[in-house]
């Protein structure tokens, strides 16, 4: 559906993407993920033919972006909320678009509805909260129809009701059977959205999975409550095993839940509790990525 | 192609950007023609007198050509270089429909400007009672020339502004080139003995391409054709430059 290979592209001295590859399959929501500087936009804006890569080939719905037929009606993008004239009403933004492909005017009227900006449609863009801006952004990637979204950081400026509203929004567009490439460094917003990860970092593949594995893959850790905890720390730390204690008393180990409730049996340790955390996405991705914050 | 002109069309129209060059060109050649036919009573019963009249419209090339920069730069400057170029993703097309609906907005301002002309002189002439040769054919050529004029300052605004994409360095730049670099370049020529060349500089031909004659070095025809090739030569330079750019 979209699909990235050996990309790379650097600008003056720094290198944005090194030969980076990978795949979108079709129906699905993909987070892309990477710290700040990982090369998130200058790939998207690479599939979608605004940056000249040095090397590599990308392409959408099997062609470059650049030999698509009727390109909105294809692919949707919301790059930056903030690439509106703001002089120009949200109306008459998305009437230039819709002009420019082709779009009757009447779709106009329907995306404002769909995004829920028919009020302000007739209001200049300049006064627009960013939350309005990123759906008058969603609105115009909408115009088309498409059948593929690209979307680079939408819940930037998004304050908690956005992000929920997105989030549903985003379900509801890949109920259709849409795919949606997605990036976001609100990574628990990501982890119940999307289907699949691409995390990237320094311009290259991490790695590109279902968010299921990923989760599954990473190291867990196992919660224990006990009146006795001083000793049973000590008998952990004696099996080489991390220990760390959590706010509420209980330490966490890192070791699966049978190692360490056979451990207590064997030493007469009482239990109150024994259970699996699973690890975050934030977690796997700072994992991943040698601890870099997201952005 | 069309799809994109109407676009075009409708980012001109849709800011208020728009309105101030309407009322400019009322109020520039407006004024100008008032003061001129007021301050000229002995004059203004002449045919030379009211052909010349059509000299301000002159304020609408000018103005067409600011409007044509911002055609291009104000995209870069908000960024909606980015939806545009994702509707179109051949840059050569969206630059060919800019010049495109630039020349129905640079052939209205044309218009506009000679309308004012007619508005403020015929009735003013009427009152006080003086012969009238502005709808004599003499007029109309006058008239033909000064829309051509007022398009090829407009292609030539588009032209810069593919060229150089920041709106400020831009519209400064081009002022300074008008005003202090053609000026510098006329005198120094001048010292090599060079001055048949300065009439071939691009603000030269376009300031002789509007028909007003007068002392340019080089006649009308020629002067419209070397402007041509000046735009051509600046647009080539735009689309290499806007195709190669990345849009980040």
């Amino acid at each position: 559906m979209i699909e990235v290979e050996g990309l790379s592209k650097r600008f003056g001295k720094t290198q944005a993407v090194a030969g980076l590859s990978f795949r979108v399959e079709p129906g699905t929501i993909t987070g892309f993920l990477g710290p700040n500087g990982a090369g998130k936009s200058t790939t998207l804006r690479s599939v979608l033919g605004l940056v000249h890569p040095d090397a590599g080939r990308t392409t959408v719905l099997g062609v470059p972006y650049l030999e698509l037929d009727r390109p909105l009606h294809r692919v949707g993008a919301v790059l930056e909320a903030s690439e509106v004239h703001p002089g120009r009403s949200g109306r008459n933004h998305l009437r230039v678009q819709a002009a420019a492909a082709g779009i009757p005017a009447s779709r106009v009227s329907e995306v404002l509805a769909l995004v829920e900006l028919t009020g302000a449609a007739r209001r200049r863009v300049k006064g627009y909260s960013l939350g309005m801006r990123q759906r008058l952004g969603l609105a115009t990637a909408l115009l088309g129809d498409p059948e593929v979204l690209v979307l680079d950081e939408p819940a930037n400026g998004l304050d908690p009701a956005g992000i929920r509203w997105l989030r549903d929004f985003l379900r509801s567009l890949a109920a259709d059977g849409r795919t949606i490439l997605v990036s976001s460094h609100v990574l628990s917003e990501v982890a119940q959205t999307a289907d699949r990860v691409v995390i990237i970092h320094r311009g290259r593949l991490v790695t590109q999975a279902a968010m299921a594995d990923v989760l599954a893959g990473a190291s867990g850790a196992t919660r224990v409550r006990t009146p006795d905890a001083e000793r049973m720390r000590t008998l952990l730390a004696a099996q080489g095993l991390d220990v760390s204690t959590t706010e509420d008393g209980a330490l966490l180990v890192s070791a699966p839940p049978e190692r360490v409730g056979e451990l207590a049996a064997a030493n007469g340790v009482v239990l109150h509790e024994l259970s699996v955390e699973q690890a975050t996405l934030e977690e796997v991705f700072l994992e991943l990525t040698g601890g870099e914050t997201t952005q | 192609m069309s799809q994109l002109v109407r676009a075009e069309l409708l980012k001109v129209r849709t800011t208020r950007g728009w309105w101030v060059y309407l009322i400019l060109i009322v109020l520039l050649v407006g004024l100008a023609v008032a003061g001129d036919v007021g301050s000229n009573a002995d004059l203004r019963s002449q045919q030379e007198f009211q052909v010349g009249l059509v000299e301000a419209a002159g304020f609408g090339a000018v103005l067409a050509m600011i409007l044509a920069i911002t055609m291009v730069t104000t995209e870069f400057r908000h960024g909606t270089i980015t939806p545009t170029f994702l509707a179109a993703p051949s840059r050569e097309r969206v630059l060919a429909s800019k010049a495109l609906a630039g020349t129905l907005v640079f052939l209205f301002f044309g218009a506009l400007s000679l309308a004012v002309v007619a508005a403020v002189a015929l009735p003013w002439l009427t009152i006080t009672g003086d012969e009238i040769h502005l709808l004599e054919g003499e007029v109309a050529t006058r008239a033909a020339e000064t829309l051509l004029s007022v398009v090829l300052w407009g292609l030539m605004g588009i032209a810069i502004g593919s060229v150089v994409h920041s709106q400020v360095a831009a519209l400064v730049g081009t002022l300074v080139w008008i005003f202090v670099v053609e000026n510098l370049l006329v005198g120094l020529l001048g010292l090599l003995d060079g001055e048949g060349v300065t009439a071939y500089l691009p603000f030269r031909v376009l300031d002789a391409a509007d028909g007003t004659g007068g002392d340019n070095l080089i006649s009308y025809w020629p002067a419209v054709a070397v402007s041509l090739g000046w735009i051509a030569l600046i647009g080539a330079a735009g689309v290499w430059r806007t195709s190669r750019r990345d849009i980040t």
